[in-house]
């Protein structure tokens, strides 16, 4: 018996074999049950995989189009157009990192020292965040003397009693 | 009269008003039913369905009018939906096509098995088989349900299918020989 020709058995129920090729297949099909067996499955199969109901799911045909459309603008769009707030989490966590690190390089310098390379430096920028106080020395300075004011106006008050 | 598809891609690559939204109605539904078939993923396949459109619409002015439009159209459409399972969208997508091919080897072993036996009694009736066959076509590669999706569903020849999927007939004769062997092995046949 020659070899099943099991590739040739679809093509033949579908009638797209050469005559040649046919008159070999049916040949070999009278005396092989075999492949007698597989090609009646085969065309039952067949039929079931053309009848069956398609199990796709649904689809929103105008939702479909709408998004398509969408997808089309959106591809032939000139480059930059339209995309200035476009960045997505990933970039804009990048950016975000750094636009950190370049803070902390300007600021502080690498290793945490400052610009100016020194601890007077330093304290000179703390102190001018402390500026509006020494902008108002003198009405501080007032204030002191208002407290001294207290002071000096109770003592002509009489001294308590030691008997009372 | 309607105008043909071929027709309907020349006024498309001529960027006529109305032509490219005429052939996505005429081939939306074909074409998601298609790409749903080889990629088992709603959103998949309507996301290689509408890039098969735009591919269309960029590209309608290199078709050249020698085949039929479904069968080029179907090209870029199976093209992007193997493209879409290469890059491998998911990791439960790739688990299921991992055991596809698992299954594609397995389909030797389904070769050398003896054919189902003859009981009657463990017949399934057809509806019970209309209800498991796209059960059983799940577990095929992504080629064999294609190829087994254009043939018996869109009614492409194998010459055609080997023209949509660029390869030749032998090699679709035999996704096509052994999506069936293992859907015989699976549904039972017809005895």
């Amino acid at each position: 018996m020659t070899a099943h020709p099991v590739d040739r058995l679809l093509p033949h129920l579908r009638g797209e074999l050469a005559a040649a090729e046919r008159a070999a297949v049916d040949s070999h099909l009278a005396g092989c049950a075999e492949c007698r067996d597989a090609m009646r499955d085969f065309a039952a199969l067949a039929a079931l995989v053309s009848r069956a109901p398609e199990p796709a799911p649904p689809m929103h045909w105008g939702a479909f189009r709408s998004q398509l459309h969408a997808k089309l603008e959106r591809r032939h769009r000139p480059a930059g157009v339209g995309r200035r707030w476009s960045m997505g989490p990933l970039p804009a966590a990048l950016a975000a990192g750094f636009a950190a690190v370049l803070l902390y390089l300007g600021v502080l310098g690498p290793g945490g020292t400052p610009p100016g390379g020194d601890q007077a430096t330093l304290e000179g920028q703390v102190l001018a965040g402390r500026l509006e106080v020494v902008t108002q020395l003198d009405l501080v300075q007032d204030l002191d003397l208002l407290e001294d004011f207290d002071d000096i106006d109770g003592l002509d008050s009489p001294a308590p009693s030691r008997d009372s | 009269m309607e105008q043909s598809d071929e027709a309907l891609c020349r006024s498309v690559a001529n960027r006529e008003p109305g032509a490219f939204d005429l052939l996505v109605e005429r081939y939306q539904e074909r074409a998601y039913r298609i790409a749903w078939s080889i990629v088992r993923d709603r959103e998949d396949a309507r996301d290689c369905a509408q890039e098969a459109f735009i591919k269309l619409h960029d590209a309608a002015d290199s078709f050249a009018g020698q085949a039929k439009f479904s069968t080029w159209f179907y090209r870029i459409l199976v093209n992007c939906c193997l493209d879409s399972r290469r890059r491998g969208r998911g990791w439960r997508r790739l688990l299921v096509w991992r055991d596809a091919d698992d299954a594609d080897r397995a389909d030797d072993l389904v070769e050398r098995q003896p054919a189902p036996p003859d009981d009657p009694g463990e017949r399934m009736d057809e509806d019970q088989q209309m209800s498991r066959i796209w059960e059983a076509v799940e577990t095929l590669s992504p080629q064999q349900r294609a190829a087994v999706t254009l043939q018996y569903r869109e009614g492409l020849a194998t010459k055609e299918i080997a023209s949509v999927l660029n390869t030749s007939e032998a090699t679709v004769r035999v996704h096509l020989h052994r999506a069936f062997a293992a859907l015989r092995q699976r549904v039972g046949g017809a005895r």
